[in-house]
């Protein structure tokens, strides 16, 4: 049968377009509902479809609600102190091992590659009992620093290294496989011409690396950290495991337990919650987004 | 050139900090669960004794773990369902139709939340009077499958053990969905845009275009996001810790390396199951890496 082509045209399109609204739907209707759910004062119509996804009686009561039932800005701190430090270290050190990587010719070399890619293959979980235990002995050695140059107990050095610590939650996560390969990538796309003017100059490799590349690959940089913070951001396993004090857990841990532990109270409370947890990530990510399909594109490749 | 024996210290300076770190939390453990998998740990005092095999013993006879492995495995049905998805989706959003940024952002989201989080808010979709439920009992009674006015659906999605695992299964399709989609479009991009203009050309429909053309031309691409998905099915666990703690029959291997470990505190046993879903994904990376083989 022949239908004319601008209605076959607009069948198609109309198709597509309702494909695409499917998925949408689909990935983002438990947000929506957390959202239209912590919007309401009026709990009773909250499971019921489709009311349950139009405010009833709109207010910021729950959000509210929110800040007086968990300490969510002490868990606000806590991701934003130990994301910091976690991009500054994934950074600095994906950096400075892919450049010799990439760009110097030394003995070993493929065997270190090498190795550093096959723990991508490695389920790294299984890592977690062996972690734990050397995270217990550095504080050890912590106390054992402490007392051995005759420091008082109030410094507590079991504190700063051990489990339950900052740098226990976040320095495993510092040397990654994927950070070392995107930066590799990064410097081998770099034309020799540029390294060997700076060699002719007089430069030292540490200087080429920080006034010569650094800057060049500034947008991989920017990719990585961006990446880097969402994860470190999201990360719920190994945060949950070692931090075992309220006051130092962040965001994914600390709201998870309280919503799911005994205090948790009203469903409104929670879904307003789970919304003001979610946000800071997709502010962040609606600025950012281009920079995902870009970074992703690179380490594809 | 510079003084080569100096030139490789710098070399092996830059590298240090990654190499450092990587040693002790990355090699090490591998290393050192293999050790702690033949012995008994004492979490009190730290000291190990060699059991002569207890574990391996213990996990071979033991139902729990056989049913973890078990879901383990069925967890793969995840990767052809995820992976055939994500690339329709990719060539949906792979156009320069208006709003495509919108969409491709919007099935990124669930990528890009913590998987606590979005675990509670799907809780509450599953439970048994939860939101899917309030759907279902809404298209009952659109299509009056439903008597009453106040029937309602009441299935336990998570609660249920014969379904339960197929709930959370669903979770890590939706979880995981955007990431193949990025994947994907990568390598549709690298497509040359001439190739399906021609076909269109030649009366393909787009059935055809996508079988014979499409799914041809991103191979590479499938082989990479089929081999990263295997192995994330097989690694599946902290979406069990989130949505139904390991209730209602849905012990995944990991799982029950975890829960050994931070709950029963039998550090060994654990290291036993953790070397075992080693073993796993090393023979699954093995056979893919075969398929890889050709390609390179």
């Amino acid at each position: 049968m022949a239908m004319s082509k601008s209605v076959r045209q607009a069948l198609g399109l109309t198709g597509h377009y309702a494909g695409l609204i499917a998925f949408a739907i689909f990935t983002t209707f438990p947000f929506v509902w957390a959202l239209c759910s912590g919007l309401s004062v009026d709990a009773s119509k909250m499971y019921t479809f489709p009311a349950g996804f139009w405010p009833h009686e709109p207010s910021f009561m729950w959000f509210e609600r929110v800040f007086q039932e968990m300490p969510f800005l002490t868990y606000l701190k806590n991701s934003t102190i130990m994301s910091f430090f976690t991009i500054i270290g994934v950074v600095a050190i994906s950096v400075l091992a892919g450049y010799p990587l990439a760009r110097m010719k030394f003995p070993g070399r493929g065997l270190i590659f090498v190795a550093i890619i096959a723990t991508m293959m490695l389920p790294s979980e299984v890592g977690i009992v062996p972690n734990f235990i050397t995270l217990k002995h550095f504080g050890d050695f912590g106390n054992w620093i402490q007392e051995s140059i005759g420091l008082g107990s109030d410094w507590n050095m079991r504190a700063w290294i051990g489990l339950d610590s900052y740098f226990g939650a976040i320095v495993p996560n510092f040397a990654g496989a994927f950070g070392i390969f995107l930066m590799k990538q990064a410097f081998e796309a770099i034309p020799q011409d540029l390294i060997d003017a700076a060699r002719v100059d007089g430069a030292t490799e540490m200087q080429i690396l920080w006034k010569v590349m650094v800057p060049v690959t500034a947008p991989s940089i920017a990719a990585l950290a961006i990446f880097t913070l969402v994860n470190a951001w999201n990360d719920y396993l190994w945060p949950s495991i070692v931090m075992t004090s309220k006051e130092k857990l962040p965001l994914a841990v600390g709201v998870f337990n309280d919503l799911t532990g005994p205090f948790a109270t009203s469903d409104n409370i929670l879904m307003a919650a789970i919304v003001m947890t979610v946000v800071p990530v997709l502010v962040f990510f609606a600025f950012t987004q281009r920079y995902f399909i870009s970074g992703m594109d690179g380490a594809v490749k | 050139m510079k003084n080569s024996s100096s030139y490789t210290a710098v070399a092996y300076l830059f590298l240090a900090p990654a190499l450092i770190l990587m040693a002790i939390f990355t090699f090490w453990p591998v290393g050192y669960n293999t050790y702690l998998a033949f012995q008994d740990y004492a979490i009190a005092d730290g000291t190990a004794t060699w059991n002569d095999f207890a574990h391996f013993k213990y996990i071979y006879e033991e139902e729990l773990f056989h049913s973890a492995l078990k879901n383990s495995l069925l967890y793969l049905l995840v990767v052809p369902c995820i992976q055939l998805a994500a690339l329709v989706i990719a060539k949906l959003v792979n156009n320069k139709l208006p709003g495509m940024t919108f969409f491709r952002a919007t099935y990124y989201i669930p990528v890009i939340t913590a998987i606590s989080v979005a675990g509670v808010a799907w809780a509450f979709v599953y439970k048994y009077d939860g939101m899917l439920n309030g759907f279902l009992t809404w298209i009952g009674h659109a299509l009056g499958m439903l008597q009453g006015e106040f029937t309602r659906v009441e299935i336990d999605w998570i609660g249920n053990p014969d379904i339960a695992i197929y709930s959370v299964m669903v979770f890590t399709f939706w979880k995981g969905l955007g990431y193949y989609m990025v994947l994907y479009l990568a390598g549709l991009q690298a497509i040359p845009a001439e190739v399906e203009e021609a076909a269109i050309l030649d009366g393909a429909n787009a059935w055809d275009r996508f079988w014979k053309i499409t799914v041809p031309m991103v191979k590479p691409t499938i082989l990479l996001c089929t081999l990263l998905s295997t192995i994330a099915a097989m690694k599946a666990f902290q979406e069990v810790i989130v949505l139904t703690k390991g209730q209602s029959d849905t012990y995944t291997a990991l799982f029950y390396v975890y829960d050994q470990a931070f709950r029963n505190y039998n550090f060994g046993r654990a290291a036993a199951a953790g070397l075992v879903v080693t073993f796993f994904c090393m023979i699954l990376a093995i056979i893919q890496f075969r398929f890889f083989g050709d390609k390179k």
